[in-house]
């Protein structure tokens, strides 16, 4: 596939996005120096299991949902979860790939990418109703988790428009126009937005497996399980 | 008696100045406070959470009072989080409530209040179903730290930390009533079959296992005392009571106070030293083992000995055979075992009461959920310390209640005296026909001597 766009379009999709793209870095830069910044909580007991050891497998909690009681009983949510983020993940390679290795975007390759935005797109809708419906969430929503969620479900939707005519040998559509605009105000809003979450979900994962993995409660096997007093 | 009694405790008494509601100065006060605070756990812990709501059916609060919606653990953690965000939130500075921030006003920290103190037991099984690893534990206790500083804390929670502070145990056990009691437990204990010749030494100098106990034990349960006893006897275990820093518990670890957090810590670790102890043991007590066990180093600066509990060491000796035992005394009895939270979660014990308990009884039944997803009982995190939540503690108790019933078991097996008086009381409240005892008592009629 070829991007043969306007001079104006062609602007946006690489050096408005260059720039933005700088200041997202810078902000995410001094949020993760200013974690690193705060002190640690020692560790000087002697432990039952591997800290390390306990980090990584906490960082990669993700890929095991059946480690969580609240993921295991709720594989259905965890399915959307995954799809969803992919779609995250691919709508944003696409922002990357259109300019820069248009050929990359071959017309199977978008309709994986097409097929990824509308189920995000589906199940973004299904997010919302499930925060606007459900007391317990509605009762913890702030307007940045509705605007966040809201943002993320019409961004899928441009995306999958724009791709489709894209796909149809049109890259310069208003679609188009309007993805990358959502892409630049996107690069400059996520930092001051929860959505910019997964910033910080390494720091939770690692806090998270050095205490519990330390401690021999989810590193069960790693070395070291079975503190034994001497008799 | 070993020696002349002593006073234990800080050379000056104090009572901490608390208050009944939050007043401008020390809302002042907090303020400076929160940056003291806020290692990087606890700041991720505030910052990090994306309010999917996935803990909302992993807290015992939530579950047992579903029409209360303010009880879902994100709900009661965002009363912090939205003064944290007031504070450190960048599009805060602009759009507060867009993010939700606030800034600490006296309704907010009145909120606070009820929910970190009353609504909250630090259990930590919402951490556990975090995807994001928001860290419960530390969180609560940073926020109850710095209410507890400016005088808010619940009345009775701070008097049992004065009290262990002014008398060297929570319950104020003077040093000669408590060697009393040791050796009339001791006589009590030699009067049983096979039993003649065991010993309860006090201040035994070398003794290589320094045993610790909950002050409910010397005051109201002295038979627990006499059945860990009757075990490590007949185990040939060599072990000690002090008179003087025998009290595991911790409440500073639920006030939040870390620096008499550190000085009952540093007591204990000076007693340890005297006697000169190998191990410092911990009896069956959960925030007590947590305290002494994972807390202890960390505000001490590490120490010069090792540190168990009786848990490990029982479970120990099963499987090495050192002592026997006949489960047929326990015939006609199920039993079913609850996880104290400071125990399994955050402890890393969960096996060990099973060996026990399954060399110890033929009918034992797990709970639904057991090990580090067993519920809290709902009277951790110094909750039974605070009468003023007590309706709302006893019904957070009901999906315990309704998971011993289900097991069908006539004795609930714990290791916890907070678990005791907790597990009691709800058994007693939603009526369930079983009775409560800690893994000594299952183990000490069952030996064969
Ligand atoms: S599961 Fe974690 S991230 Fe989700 S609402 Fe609860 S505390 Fe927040
Ligand atoms: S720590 Fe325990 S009591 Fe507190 S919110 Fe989490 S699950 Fe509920």
């Amino acid at each position: 596939m070829e991007n043969n766009v306007s001079h104006a379009l062609l602007f946006l999709e690489e050096e408005v996005q260059y720039i933005c793209l700088t200041f997202m870095a810078i902000m995410y830069a001094i949020k993760i120096v200013t974690l690193l910044k705060k002190p640690v909580p020692p560790e000087k007991a002697e432990l039952k299991g591997d800290r390390v050891a306990g980090a990584f497998e906490s960082l990669l909690n993700i890929l095991r949902p059946w480690s969580m009681e609240s993921t295991r009983n709720n594989m259905y949510f965890y399915a959307e979860f995954m799809i969803f983020h992919i779609a995250v993940a691919l709508t944003i390679g696409a922002t990357f790939l259109i300019p820069l290795t248009p050929q990359i975007m071959t017309p199977p390759v978008t309709v994986i990418f097409m097929v990824f935005m509308a189920l995000a797109f589906l199940i973004g809708l299904r997010r919302i109703h499930r925060r606007l419906t459900v007391p317990e969430i509605r009762i913890i929503s702030s307007p940045d988790d509705y605007f966040a969620i809201i943002l993320m479900t019409v961004f899928f939707a441009t995306g999958f428009i724009a791709l489709y005519f894209w796909l149809n040998k049109m890259p310069e559509t208003a679609w188009m126009w309007v993805f990358f605009l959502m892409t630049t105000f996107f690069l400059l809003y996520v930092p001051f937005s929860k959505i910019s979450h997964y910033i910080l979900y390494p720091f939770g994962r690692v806090n998270f497996g050095r205490t519990f993995g330390g401690r021999g409660v989810t590193n069960k096997k790693a070395k070291d399980t079975n503190w034994n007093p001497t008799l | 008696m070993s020696e002349k009694a002593i006073k234990l405790g800080a050379e000056k008494e104090r009572q901490w100045p608390t208050k009944t509601e939050f007043t401008p100065e020390m809302l002042a006060e907090m303020e400076k406070l929160l940056p003291s605070k806020l290692n990087r756990v606890v700041a991720a812990s505030l910052a990090g959470c994306i309010h999917c709501g996935m803990c909302s059916d992993a807290c015992h609060y939530s579950v047992s009072i579903p029409e209360d919606k303010t009880l879902v653990p994100a709900y009661k953690a965002d009363r912090f989080r939205k003064w944290y965000k007031s504070r450190y939130d960048w599009l805060a500075k602009v759009f507060p409530s867009f993010v939700g921030a606030q800034p600490l006003t006296k309704e907010l920290a009145e909120e606070m209040y009820d929910k970190l103190f009353g609504g909250c037991t630090m259990c930590r099984r919402c951490t556990l179903n975090c995807p994001m690893g928001v860290d419960y534990g530390m969180m609560v206790r940073a926020a109850r730290s710095i209410m507890q500083q400016v005088g808010r804390v619940p009345q009775h929670l701070q008097d049992t930390v004065d009290t262990h502070y002014n008398a060297g145990n929570n319950m104020a056990v003077p040093q000669d009533e408590m060697i009393e009691t040791i050796e009339w437990i001791e006589e009590e204990l030699q009067d049983e079959d096979g039993c003649e010749n065991f010993k309860i030494p006090v201040d035994k100098k070398g003794a290589k296992y320094f045993l610790t106990l909950n002050p409910r034990e010397p005051k109201y349960y002295p038979l627990t005392i006499q059945a860990t006893a009757k075990v490590l006897n007949a185990a040939g275990i060599d072990f000690t009571i002090s008179s003087r820093y025998w009290d595991l518990t911790n409440y500073a670890l639920f006030n939040g106070n870390d620096p008499d957090a550190k000085l009952f810590s540093m007591w204990q670790v000076e007693d340890v030293k005297r006697l000169g102890c190998e191990y410092l043991l911990a009896g069956e007590c959960g925030h007590g083992y947590r305290a002494l066990r994972w807390e202890l180093p960390n505000w001490v600066g590490g120490v010069p000995f090792k540190i168990t509990s009786v848990l490990e060491l029982f479970a120990k000796l099963i499987r090495e055979n050192r002592i026997k035992l006949d489960k047929s005394v326990w015939d006609g009895h199920r039993f079913t075992y609850h996880d104290s939270c400071n125990i399994a979660r955050s402890g890393g014990i969960w096996e060990e009461p099973r060996t026990i308990i399954r060399a110890a009884a033929n009918d034992f039944v797990e709970m639904e959920h057991h090990g580090p997803e067993s519920f809290c009982c709902g009277g951790g995190g110094g909750a039974l310390a605070m009468p003023e939540f007590t309706p709302r503690r006893i019904a957070a108790g009901k999906i315990k209640a309704d998971e011993i019933r289900a097991t069908g078991a006539n004795v609930c097996l714990q290791s916890c005296h907070n678990c005791t008086d907790q597990l009691k009381e709800i058994i007693e409240h939603y009526h369930i026909d079983a009775k409560v005892m800690n893994l000594a008592e299952l183990l000490a009629p069952a030996l064969i001597l």
